[in-house]
């Protein structure tokens, strides 16, 4: 359990110690609230290793997600390698790089397939979108991965985009295409390919401040790119829960008050 | 020894005719001759008469038959009606009391028939006598009066056929119907051209008000509503204007719950009432249909019809409630999302009111939580609840809490998934709902309601034997992968029974703390699962083994033994015969494979959930069948209830009518038993007639015959030549050629 507090959880330890409730239990309620929480993983593949300035990111993502949602999450996620076991122990994995990869190795490909083959969401996200290297080269391994499926633009038409906050389009650390990209396998969307490296919008330094300043928006920009990293967190931990009929209507009066 | 005469039997009828023939027309032409040739003589004509008389013997060679043999009576075959009609009032008493008395006349006045005594009722008719003193025990009545199967059977039979047939009936048949009887009875004979008489027990129709029938259009499906067409009937000199009608479902261990009502016009003492209802709950349901019958209803029992309906579902409805969205939320959705039959409506709070969300409510694709619209208004809609990890008091669910209880008694489903939020962590001990819920909550919501060690789950015995868990076992044997925390809760409440165990943890009487208990409430069913981390079946290294296929298994099965699917019931019961009032019930009973132990049988009211029967049978084995003599009930809905040792048990909900359909029309019918004489030349008599039956003659039946020849061929030429030769002499004397 990571040593940083957030403020909703030190608002909650308040509550609870108001109530009465021991520190014990109150240290019982956090980690038993861990299990099945949200966990941006980093995936590794080949000799890559999980470094640098976005290496706060999916800590950042977690804290977000706590103090956004009533979703809990992993505030110190820890890599995953491809082809480790333990890809298979959850079903989410954060594959972000900033340049060419090398090709998968086969044990790395069997162990993606089955992940996907489970159900797992796998988010791809290109930390330098300026060249594309990283997204072309994972999109050419997961080919290899899911030969039968390509990525497909996705825009607001697609849950992702209303799973929490309503989306009008994807916003990272750079402004980036108006769509994401992802592989629909059984109705789901099983990789999410971004091109606007949200990891460098949550990436934050020890202190606490951005680490990496957001273009064109500033901080108006990281805040949307905080969104939509929500939306995708509980894209995963819901699937299409917002498609459901019973919340479809509201959710459409709802874009027609809005759009203009 | 009879002496009768007989001609040559190796000289067909067309050759003894002809030689009868060519005598006749021989003394034709002699006494023609002598009366041309008056004064001929009488030597003549005795000659010639003589001769030709011989001759004709001689060409037909008489013989002396001797023979000794018996007067048999005619077969008769009285067809007795044996259905609960006859035990309606008659014209004098009972129509039972007049059908013995009836059957005593026909005896008295048989003569030599022989009387072969049939009751009738379902399928081939049975012997019965209804005078016998062992009548009633010999077969109990019937809860149809099939005539039509009565005569087939009889026309089919190989032996001997009879004479004739009475039937002896109040005309209220199955078969043949109202509509043609008469051709009816004729097809039905197939050929067997004997007359049937009819013998009718009642002509009067005592005074009555009833629901004659209830016919459903269609077949029930749990949450569509299901037209039923109600006809009422008034006679006898009733005073029916207009009657209450009403249809309420029987549920188990509490009050009958009205689906709908309606008032029936009656005219002509006729009148049809259509009533609209709807079942929520898949599977047996017993649906009570009455009237409000006037004052001098001779027959009350008919009055109230019990209607079993085996009510099928198109798909489950499930409603899914998660207080936060975790992996083992998602995993579950994402199952029940998976599975066509599953109709799945999800709520998960996703945001808390501590949440900083830093947007206005306009960016939020978020939407109230609708608990008092969903757990009042549409909690009956649905067949199963799922409340994963949701605290019941930050969402103003603790008030809905005793209407869920209801929900749960009146035949619902519901599972308590674990996490933080749930059992006495999400304030459910001490609550009407912690009653329905097959394990005790003994923690308060702030001490000790859940633990954190990891763990892995262990089967109890129990589970080993349960269907339930066969499909999971079937992936995975024993093996279950490690968990990380669990709720902390009692022990298991009376008639649930634990799958899971805490390894370690106890409860406060030392047992081991359950994590995965079912139990049954009322009409419904409950599981609780303390834990969080199914999840894991799929997403663990044992669960990637399996493809995710054994939390699939599991669920699969949990819904399914929450929904009653007979493949997760751990015996079948069947019942024997329809259940009626007063007579003797018996139940067969089949565990599933793998199961082994005292068979343990329970019957109870559904109105009142008073046992009324308690039964432990043998050691069975799964697989084995066993019969259960559950003895005589009273009239009123009863659901039955087995189980094997201290294993799970399965129930069968049915319904205990004291006439059903037999009594639901009290009039008797002269006008078909009428026609059913009619049409097969029979007689129609009332029962004070029965002695003036018409019966067939006796027949003779011969035991010994010998045949003898008067006189060898020979002698008869012989006589016959010496015949002719003095004839012929006779002739020439007159001058006869």
């Amino acid at each position: 359990m990571s040593a940083r507090v957030s403020r909703k959880t030190f608002i909650k330890q308040l509550a609870m110690l108001a109530g009465g409730m021991s520190l014990s239990r109150l240290r019982a309620a956090m980690a038993f609230a861990e299990e099945g929480a949200f966990n941006p993983r980093p995936l590794l593949t080949g000799r890559s290793t999980f470094s640098g300035v976005r290496a706060s990111a999916p800590a950042r993502w977690s804290h977000e997600l706590i103090s956004r949602t009533s979703a809990p999450a992993r505030l110190s996620p820890s890599p995953v390698r491809a082809d480790d076991d333990a890809l298979w122990s959850e079903p989410f994995a954060y594959f972000m790089g900033d340049g060419p990869i090398m090709a998968f190795t086969d044990a790395e490909i069997a162990h993606l397939r089955r992940f996907f083959a489970e159900g797992g969401v796998l988010f791809v996200d290109d930390a330098v979108p300026e060249t594309g290297e990283f997204t072309r080269d994972a999109k050419r391994e997961l080919a290899r991965v899911l030969p039968d499926a390509a990525p497909i633009p996705i825009g607001t038409e697609h849950v992702v985009f209303r799973s929490f906050y309503f989306i009008r389009r994807p916003y990272g650390r750079v402004e980036g295409p108006p769509k994401l990209e992802a592989i629909i396998r059984g109705g789901n969307a099983q990789v999410i390919f971004s091109s606007h490296d949200i990891a460098g919008a949550l990436a934050q330094s020890a202190t606490g401040l951005s680490s990496v300043p957001v273009v064109p928006g500033g901080e108006i920009q990281r805040e949307r790119a905080v969104r939509l990293a929500v939306n995708i967190a509980m894209y995963v931990l819901c699937s299409n829960y917002k498609d459901d009929q019973v919340h479809a209507p509201f959710l459409m009066r709802r874009r027609a008050v809005d759009s203009p | 020894m009879v002496r009768s005469f007989t001609l040559s039997s190796d000289l067909g009828h067309p050759l003894a005719y002809a030689a009868l023939v060519l005598a006749l027309a021989s003394l034709v032409l002699l006494v023609f001759e002598l009366q041309r040739r008056r004064g001929a003589g009488i030597l003549v004509a005795l000659t010639g008469l003589v001769a030709t008389a011989l001759l004709t013997l001689a060409v037909l060679r008489p013989a002396s038959v001797f023979s000794r043999g018996s007067v048999v009576g005619p077969r008769v075959v009285l067809l007795a009606d044996r259905s609960r009609s006859i035990d309606l009032p008659g014209d004098q008493g009972s129509r039972r009391e007049t059908l013995v008395h009836a059957v005593e006349q026909v005896k008295k006045a048989a003569g030599k028939a022989r009387l072969r005594v049939l009751g009738f009722g379902e399928g081939a008719p049975l012997p019965w006598d209804p005078t016998a003193p062992s009548a009633s025990a010999d077969a109990a009545p019937a809860g149809h009066s099939d005539l039509g199967a009565a005569l087939m059977s009889l026309a089919s039979r190989a032996e001997e056929r009879p004479a004739s047939i009475v039937v002896l009936s109040d005309g209220r048949l199955d078969r043949p119907s109202e509509s043609m009887p008469g051709q009816a009875v004729i097809e039905e004979l197939r050929g067997l051209r004997v007359p049937v008489h009819v013998v009718s027990l009642a002509s009067k129709s005592p005074p009555d008000a009833s629901i004659r029938a209830v016919r459903a259009a269609g077949a029930a499906v749990a949450h569509q509503p299901l037209p039923l067409t109600i006809q009422i009937g008034c006679d006898g000199g009733l005073a029916c204007e207009d009657l209450t009608v009403s249809a309420r479902e029987l549920i188990d261990g509490g009050p009958p719950a009205l689906l709908a009502s309606g008032v029936a016009h009656l005219e002509h003492g006729d009148a049809t009432v259509e009533l609209s209802i709807t079942l929520d709950r898949a599977g047996p349901r017993i649906v009570e249909v009455a009237i409000q019958a006037p004052d001098g209803d001779a027959i009350p029992d008919n009055d109230r019809r019990l209607i079993a309906f085996d009510v099928a579902r198109d798909r489950v409805r499930v409603l899914h409630v998660a207080g936060r969205p975790t992996y083992d939320v998602r995993a579950l959705r994402m199952w029940l999302k998976s599975d066509a039959s599953v109709d799945v409506v999800t709520f998960f709070i996703l945001r808390t009111h501590t949440d900083d969300v830093k947007a206005s409510e306009e960016d939020l694709a978020l939407i109230p939580f609708p608990v008092d619209e969903l757990f009042s208004e549409h909690l009956p809609s649905f067949d199963a609840v799922v409340l994963q990890d949701f605290n019941a008091a930050p969402y103003n669910l603790l008030r809905h809490l005793p209407a869920l209880a209801r929900y749960v008694e009146h035949g619902g489903g519901l599972i308590m998934v674990g996490g933080p939020d749930s059992f006495a962590g999400g304030h459910y001990a001490g609550t009407r709902l912690a009653d329905v819920l097959p394990v005790a909550l003994d923690q308060g919501p702030t001490e000790g309601a859940f633990d954190l060690a990891s763990f892995v789950p262990a089967y109890t015995d129990v589970a080993r034997a349960a269907p339930v868990l066969r499909p999971l076992r079937g992936f995975n044997g024993d093996a279950l992968p490690e968990m990380v925390g669990a709720n902390r809760v009692g022990d298991a409440r009376p008639g649930s029974f634990v799958l899971w165990t805490h390894p370690k943890i106890k409860t406060s009487t030392g047992a081991p703390m359950p994590l995965l208990a079912l139990g049954e409430k009322g009409d419904g069913r409950s599981i609780a699962l303390a834990i969080d981390g199914t999840y894991r079946l799929s997403y663990s290294s044992l669960g990637s083994e399996t493809a995710g296929r054994a939390h699939a298994a599991l669920w699969d099965a949990l819904l399914g033994w929450l929904m009653r699917d007979p493949r997760y019931e751990p015996a079948q019961i069947e019942l024997l015969s329809q259940c009626m009032a007063g007579v003797p019930l018996s139940l067969r009973v089949r565990p599933l494979p793998g199961s082994e132990g005292v068979l343990n049988v329970e019957v109870a009211r559904l109105e009142r959930r008073d046992v009324v029967v308690r039964k432990q049978d043998r050691v069975l084995k799964g697989g084995e069948l066993a019969t259960v003599d559950v003895g005589k009930l009273e009239p009123g809905g009863y659901t039955a209830r087995v189980w094997v040792g201290t294993g799970p048990s399965t129930r069968r909900d049915f319904a205990c009518e004291r006439g059903g359909d037999e009594w639901a029309d009290s009039r008797p019918d002269e006008a078909r038993l009428r026609a059913i004489a009619n049409a097969t030349g029979g007689e129609f008599l009332r029962a004070s007639e029965a002695g003036q039956l018409p019966l067939p003659p006796a027949t003779e039946v011969a035991a010994e015959r010998r045949v003898e020849p008067v006189m060898p061929p020979w002698a008869w030429t012989l006589l016959a030549a010496a015949a002719l030769g003095v004839h012929w002499i006779a002739r020439r004397k007159t001058g006869l050629a």
